[in-house]
This record gives C-alpha cells, sequence and structure tokens, in this order.
C-alpha cells in the first residue's frame, strides 16, 4: 500500500511541476543556471571516468582476446559498442545519480526544512514548477551531451592504449571502430540518457520536496534519492533495452 | 480583516486545533500566544493554507480561502506578507535578489523601478549598503529585517510573523517589534504575529488571542492581561519572577 501511496504522491507532484512557468524569462534563466549545474560541473567527472574505463577496458579486452581466430579489429569494435549502447548512457548516469541526484535532494530538502518552499507558496509561486522544471528541463538538454562526450572520450581512450602500447595496433582499433556501425545505436543510446535524466531529477527532487525534519532528514533523502533513482535507472534499462532493441 | 471560523484540525488521532474563531482587524497587531505545543502555529499556518483544517472557514475579506482553488488560493497570497521564524531567506541569492524577488514574479517594473523599491525597501528597516551580501553574510537581526523587507515589496494587505524575535537580543527585538508596528499603521495592514515573547506582547500587542490545548482559551488588549483571572492565562504570562514583580506592582 505504502508503494501506491508514494507513487501517488509522486505523480501529483509532477501534476504540479508540468505546468505553465509564471515568467518564461525567468523560467529560461534559472534553465541556463541549472545547465551549469548540472551538465557543465559534471563534465570533468564524466571525462575523467570515460577516458579511464575506455583505456582498461580495451586494455583487458585486448588481453584477453589471445586466440588467433579472433581478428583484432573486434577490440575496437566492443569498445565502441560498450560505451554507445550501456557505457555512456547506462554507468555515466548511475554515477551521475549519486552526483547530481543527492545535489538536488539535499538543495531541495534543505529548502523545505529552512522553510524556504513554504516562503515560496506564501508569495503565490508555484513552488515544484518553479524548483524542479528547470532542473528536469536542464537535465534533459545536458544528459545527451554528456552522453555523446562519454562516448568519444571512451572511445578516445582505447585509442591511447593502442598509440601507447602494442596490445593492438592503431589500424586494427579504427577499422574496429568502423566495422558494422549500426547508427541506430546511437539513437538509441540518447533515447535512454533521455528518460534516465527525467528519472534521476524528478526521483532525487521529489525525495528533497518531501523532507521533514532536519539536517539528518535531509541526508536521508539525499540517500534514499541516489538508491532509488539507481534502481529505476537499472529496471528503465531493462525496460527500454527490451523495447527498442529485441 | 481575517476572520476564522470554527477551524478545526487534527494530525492522525491527535486534534490540534479545536473550534477556533477569531476575527484579525486591518490597522492593528494581532498576536497568537500560548505555550510551545499548544496549536498556535498550526493556527498561523492554517490561515495561511500551509495546512489544510478538516472543518471551518478562514475568509480574507469574505473572500473563502479554505476550500478555494489553488489558483484563487495563489491570488489571494500575493497580498500576503509572511516573516518566517528562521527568516526563510534565499540562501543562494543576495539581500537585493531577495527582496526583488516578489517583484520579478508578478509585476512589470523596470530594472530601475524595481532597484528604487528595494531600496525604498531596504531603507525602511533601517538596512543600508547591504545590497550585494548573501544571507549567510549579515546578522541573524539584518536577516529578520531583510524577511520584513522582503515582505512588505508588494505592499500586502495581510502581514504573518511566525516568532520575529526568536534568537534575537532584546534590543533587536524591540527594533524589530517597532518595525513591524510602523509598518502595520503606515499600511493598514492586517497583521498576525504567533509569539511568546512578553516584551512585544507588552510593547505592541493590540489584540491578543491565547491558544491553550488547542483551544482559544482567552481574548482581550494588553491591557487586560493584567487582570484576567484566567488561571492558565496567568500561568502563561506571569512564569517569570520578572513579570510577577510587574504584576505586583501594578495591582
Amino acid at each position: 500500500m505504502k508503494l501506491f501511496s508514494v507513487i501517488g504522491q509522486y505523480l501529483i507532484l509532477m501534476s504540479a511541476v508540468f505546468t505553465k512557468p509564471i515568467r518564461t524569462r525567468i523560467f529560461f534563466k534559472r534553465v541556463f543556471e541549472e545547465i551549469e549545474q548540472i551538465g557543465m560541473d559534471s563534465i570533468w567527472i564524466v571525462s575523467i571516468v570515460s577516458v579511464f574505463m575506455g583505456a582498461v577496458l580495451t586494455l583487458q579486452v585486448a588481453i584477453n582476446f589471445t586466440s588467433p581466430v579472433i581478428p583484432q579489429y573486434l577490440i575496437g569494435l566492443s569498445a565502441r559498442d560498450t560505451f554507445i549502447l550501456e557505457f555512456s548512457s547506462t554507468i555515466i548516469c548511475l554515477i551521475l545519480a549519486g552526483k547530481v541526484g543527492s545535489n538536488i535532494a539535499s538543495e531541495i530538502g534543505t529548502m523545505r526544512i529552512t522553510e524556504q518552499i513554504d516562503a515560496l507558496e506564501i508569495m503565490g509561486v508555484n513552488s515544484a514548477n518553479y524548483l524542479i522544471l528547470p532542473k528536469i528541463t536542464a537535465a534533459l538538454i545536458s544528459f545527451p551531451f554528456l552522453n555523446l562526450l562519454s562516448i568519444i572520450l571512451g572511445i578516445f581512450g582505447g585509442y591511447l592504449i593502442a598509440v601507447m602500447t602494442d596490445v593492438v595496433t592503431i589500424y586494427d582499433y579504427v577499422y574496429g571502430l568502423n566495422y558494422m556501425f549500426i547508427p541506430f545505436y546511437i539513437t538509441y543510446s540518447l533515447i535512454k540518457i533521455c528518460v534516465f535524466s527525467i528519472i534521476i531529477t524528478s526521483v532525487s527532487a521529489f525525495h528533497g520536496y518531501y523532507t521533514f525534519g532536519g539536517a539528518l532528514e535531509v541526508g536521508k533523502s539525499s540517500t534514499k534519492a541516489v538508491v532509488y533513482s539507481i534502481i529505476l535507472v537499472l529496471l528503465f534499462n531493462l525496460i527500454l533495452t527490451q523495447l527498442l532493441l529485441t | 480583516m481575517i476572520e476564522v471560523k470554527n477551524v478545526n484540525k487534527s494530525f492522525g488521532e491527535q486534534l490540534v486545533l479545536i473550534d477556533i474563531n477569531a476575527v484579525f482587524k486591518p490597522g492593528k497587531i494581532n498576536m497568537i500566544i500560548g505555550r510551545s505545543g499548544s496549536g498556535k502555529t498550526v493556527l498561523l499556518k492554517s490561515v495561511i493554507g500551509l495546512h489544510s483544517p478538516e472543518t471551518g472557514e478562514i475568509l480574507f475579506d469574505g473572500r473563502e480561502f479554505i476550500r478555494a482553488n489553488i489558483k484563487f488560493k495563489r491570488e489571494i497570497r500575493k497580498e500576503i506578507g509572511m516573516v518566517f521564524q528562521g527568516g526563510a531567506l534565499f540562501t543562494s541569492q543576495s539581500v537585493e535578489d531577495n527582496i526583488m524577488f516578489p517583484l520579478n514574479l508578478f509585476t512589470n517594473m523596470s530594472k530601475k523601478e524595481k532597484i528604487d523599491r528595494v531600496n525604498f525597501c531596504l531603507d525602511r528597516v533601517n538596512i543600508h549598503n547591504a545590497n550585494k551580501l548573501f544571507p549567510s553574510e549579515i546578522s541573524g537581526g539584518m536577516q529578520k529585517r531583510v524577511a520584513i523587507a522582503r515582505a512588505m515589496v508588494l505592499n500586502p494587505k495581510y502581514l504573518f510573523c511566525d516568532e520575529p524575535n526568536s534568537g534575537l537580543d532584546p534590543q533587536t527585538a524591540i527594533l524589530i517589534d517597532q518595525l513591524i508596528h510602523e509598518l502595520t499603521v503606515e499600511y493598514n495592514m492586517t497583521t498576525i504575529i504567533n509569539t511568546h515573547d512578553m516584551n512585544s506582547i507588552m510593547q505592541i500587542a493590540d489584540n491578543i488571542i491565547f491558544i491553550f490545548e488547542g483551544r482559544k482559551w482567552w481574548q482581550g488588549g494588553r491591557e487586560d492581561i493584567f487582570y484576567t483571572d484566567n488561571t492558565e492565562l496567568n500561568d502563561f504570562v506571569f512564569a517569570s519572577e520578572l513579570c510577577k514583580k510587574i504584576k505586583k506592582s501594578n495591582s
């Protein structure tokens, strides 16, 4: 029963979020501020993780492809497909759920316990719309860019391995990158990250918005936001893969 | 004028407000007093719509508020100024931006007009050269005054203050009281203050409502408080030795 109650509460909040903003100009200003906080501030973590994971993945695949019957270009192909299909959408979103999700939940949760949300409501402002819609919009805009950045940097990490070591030649790696490329995989990856961006921001905002108590509860909301975001991202990853790839 | 009629509010099984009736007149300072946990904050939050009473009516100049749709409630709320206990200033915004916030959302004023209005309000609450400071960079007393400036920036008809003196030294508390009193008279606002600060009560209260165990137990002016035979009110008001001495000397 509690699950249905929480889902109902979430849907009620979302119905308040997805309404027309009071002032379009202020809304867009807030969206740009959030793009900076949610998107731009995440570039470094996405870049570092992608480059290193691309390098490590290429090394591991190369080391395990010892059989002479397995062509070397499959190393490049596996790096490409791993990043496009799974890493740059799902794994990056799990990382962003920790970084962005906890940030959103703690920010909104703190606003709740310090009565800033009540202050907005008393002024006649739809606080859910004012606080949450710019975050969802900003994530919808910036996450796909992070996704593409991660794909490029992940493949680049593998390329660095090809350049710096002799586990695979540059020619084989680049040939593998181009071999049997299916453009729809990029679309699939972008669709996934768009859905995940809505899940992460809305679920985290939901937990922050319904924080009651003190600093301890803000911490708990933040943790819950990350945990539930991750679970839902994994669940929707399965659903979307089933729907789009089979 | 704000009218509260037969308001009842409970949380689960616990009755917090029981059949509350009150009238808050414009140009007067109305104080809701009572012990911690008596229900005064719930009453204040019910009047402004942050809690929804189960039964009863709350009328803002004859306009029913509790059962109004959210759009109409937001229209009424634009006429309300609220000073929260902790100030509730937006910590990510400067003093100027905090006060300008309602102007940005609800007016079509030019940038210059908005800045002029902000400076007027800051001047009115005796704050100077603090426009660009953030809430964390100013004192508690200043935060309260900025909160008052933000509350009055749209010339509200109704002003609500939730324990405006909590956490302030006596001298700053007196300044805040005087400021609220001046603004109430100047703008003919209906002011409702939730407090248990006896200094405030004795200084500026025009109409006092004493809440005891969720019921309106007593109502009267600040002079009446010395001569009432209401036991619970006397226990509350004259809890400190200082107040006991004042009563003794008065009588």
